[in-house]
């Protein structure tokens, strides 16, 4: 994988896996732990959940196009077959690229890089589907119809979802439905690329033009998530007005269950202002994707000390 | 009530009155979403299963049962019979709900249930048996491409893929839930 970046004009980069602030993911927990020294000070630090803003930058500051392979970091991230609470991310972002673009590029990243004995099913070329499109075949959901929590959850109840009392975001409604009926039904006999996602989906994706979706998309092998692209958000004010109100979510979330509350830092977002370059990056899990190539059930069966057998002390 | 998030394999729920008991468990995350969780559930009445996905915290109403031990004894072809080994009352089990288990659970032998309003809900056979082979086919030389494997056949039936030098009379180790042979054991 290394070959065909450094040969297809990209940099490797190491950043910081330490830092003292981190982008705001509601839905992220975080490790966080402590700089001591006696006589500047402590102050607390945290383990990043992926290295998106030191590559963004990076970029921002005319690296060009960037790869790396990064240890990341997800706390209460639930043990089991997909995840560890300490994994692998290959992160690429491409200049003057689009999400578009991306899927071209994994395409021919993973047609180049594949283990011998890799199965077909996990080879490119890609099927392509928007959400829209997979949430009409699969529930029977017109999505431009449901653009609002009450419709939608309407819309759940009319599926046979039972849903708690207490009013719910559109997005966690619709992830309900996709679990329950899109994931499952997802053709597995190509690796899937489901594209467009709802723009009530908020993150640094940006939106596509005069309809309510993101130019992002996230790929399925072997019908497990393997990757995840954006259109990257470039408006200096977008960037802010996610971060405020990202922020504003997790510290809501996190009051109740008292869990860390990583600082953040607004001046991210100044680094937009100066002229960040069109710019697509797609994420990978790298265990997850080993996994599959290798025919593993469970991507303990590709990490030498999984987190599960550290704890039980083997 | 529980949440969602803390139920397991084998915890028993009450799903429109029915009691069902949750045989896989798998966390899901989508996106960068918040965290499900996918379940499926069994109802030990019926074998009839059920795939539920539900928020991790979600509410779910979980049902107070006992651990309570239990005789097999025999099948009829449709039920297990099983006794309580304190008060001798006996009790019969679908076998559709607990489909192989007549393969693995040993005449005489006493497991471990999950009862809930005198129902067993679930017979905790353990993950790893040693069973007799009774049964063992002749080795076929030469065939040892795939490793050099035979099929033998337990004492309860079972029929298990082991290398071609397990002799009938010989004890083998198998996981019960991929019934995939594990080792020979010495006794």
């Amino acid at each position: 994988m290394r070959r065909y970046f450094d040969e297809h004009g990209y940099t490797e980069v190491d950043t910081p896996i330490l830092s003292p602030d981190l982008i705001p993911e509601p839905t992220i927990e975080n490790f966080a732990t402590t700089f001591s020294n006696e006589f500047v000070g402590s102050r607390e630090l945290y383990l990043v959940p992926s290295p998106e803003i030191y590559m963004k930058r990076l970029i921002a500051q005319g690296s060009g196009s960037i790869y790396q392979f990064s240890h990341c970091f997800r706390n209460s991230e639930q043990l089991g077959r997909q995840h560890n609470p300490e994994f692998t991310m290959l992160e690429y972002y491409t200049v003057d690229a689009d999400e578009q673009d991306s899927i071209a590029i994994t395409e021919e990243l993973l047609a180049n890089t594949a283990l011998p004995g890799c199965p077909e099913h996990l080879l490119p070329p890609f099927r392509k589907m928007t959400v829209a499109q997979a949430c009409k075949k699969y529930a029977g959901v017109d999505l431009d119809k449901v653009q609002d929590p009450k419709t939608l959850r309407a819309e759940a109840g009319r599926l046979g979802l039972h849903l708690p009392d207490a009013p719910e975001s559109w997005e966690e409604t619709f992830n309900r439905i996709f679990l329950t009926f899109v994931e499952p039904s997802i053709p597995q006999d190509r690796p899937l690329v489901l594209c467009e996602y709802p723009a009530q989906i908020e993150c640094l994706a940006t939106k596509t033009p005069g309809r309510p979706y993101r130019r992002r998309w996230e790929m399925y092998a072997g019908g497990v998530e393997v990757a995840n692209c954006y259109d990257e958000e470039r408006d200096a004010d977008t960037v802010r007005n996610y971060y405020r109100k990202a922020y504003a979510e997790l510290i809501r979330r996190r009051n109740s269950t008292e869990t860390v509350i990583p600082d953040i830092d607004l001046s991210f977002a100044d680094c937009f202002d100066v002229g960040f370059p069109q710019c697509s990056g797609v994420a990978m899990g790298m265990d997850r994707l080993l996994m599959l190539q290798l025919g593993k059930s469970s991507i303990e069966g590709v990490i030498l000390f999984p987190f599960s057998a550290m704890m039980a002390g083997r | 009530m529980i949440k969602a998030g803390q139920i397991e394999k084998g915890t028993a729920l009450l799903i429109k009155g029915q009691p069902f008991v949750c045989v896989e468990r798998e966390f899901v995350n989508p996106g960068k979403g918040s965290a499900f969780v996918r379940l499926k559930l069994k109802s030990p009445s019926t074998g009839q299963t059920l795939s539920e996905t539900m928020k991790t915290q979600d509410n779910a109403e979980d049902i107070t049962v006992e651990d309570i031990d239990y005789q097999y004894m025999y099948n009829d072809g449709e039920n297990f019979h099983l006794m309580n080994t304190s008060t001798y009352d006996q009790i019969e089990v679908p076998m559709g709900s607990f489909p192989d288990y007549q393969y693995i659970m040993k005449d005489g032998e006493t497991y471990r249930c999950t009862v809930w309003e005198d129902q067993i809900l679930d017979i905790q056979v353990p993950s790893k048996v040693v069973f007799l082979v009774a049964e063992a086919e002749e080795a076929v030389k030469g065939d040892t491409v795939q490793g050099a494997t035979k099929y033998v056949t337990t004492e309860t039936g079972l029929k298990v893929r082991v290398p071609i030098f397990i002799k009938q009379g010989e004890k083998i180790r198998v996981n019960t839930e991929t019934k995939e042979y594990l080792e020979r054991v010495n006794s």
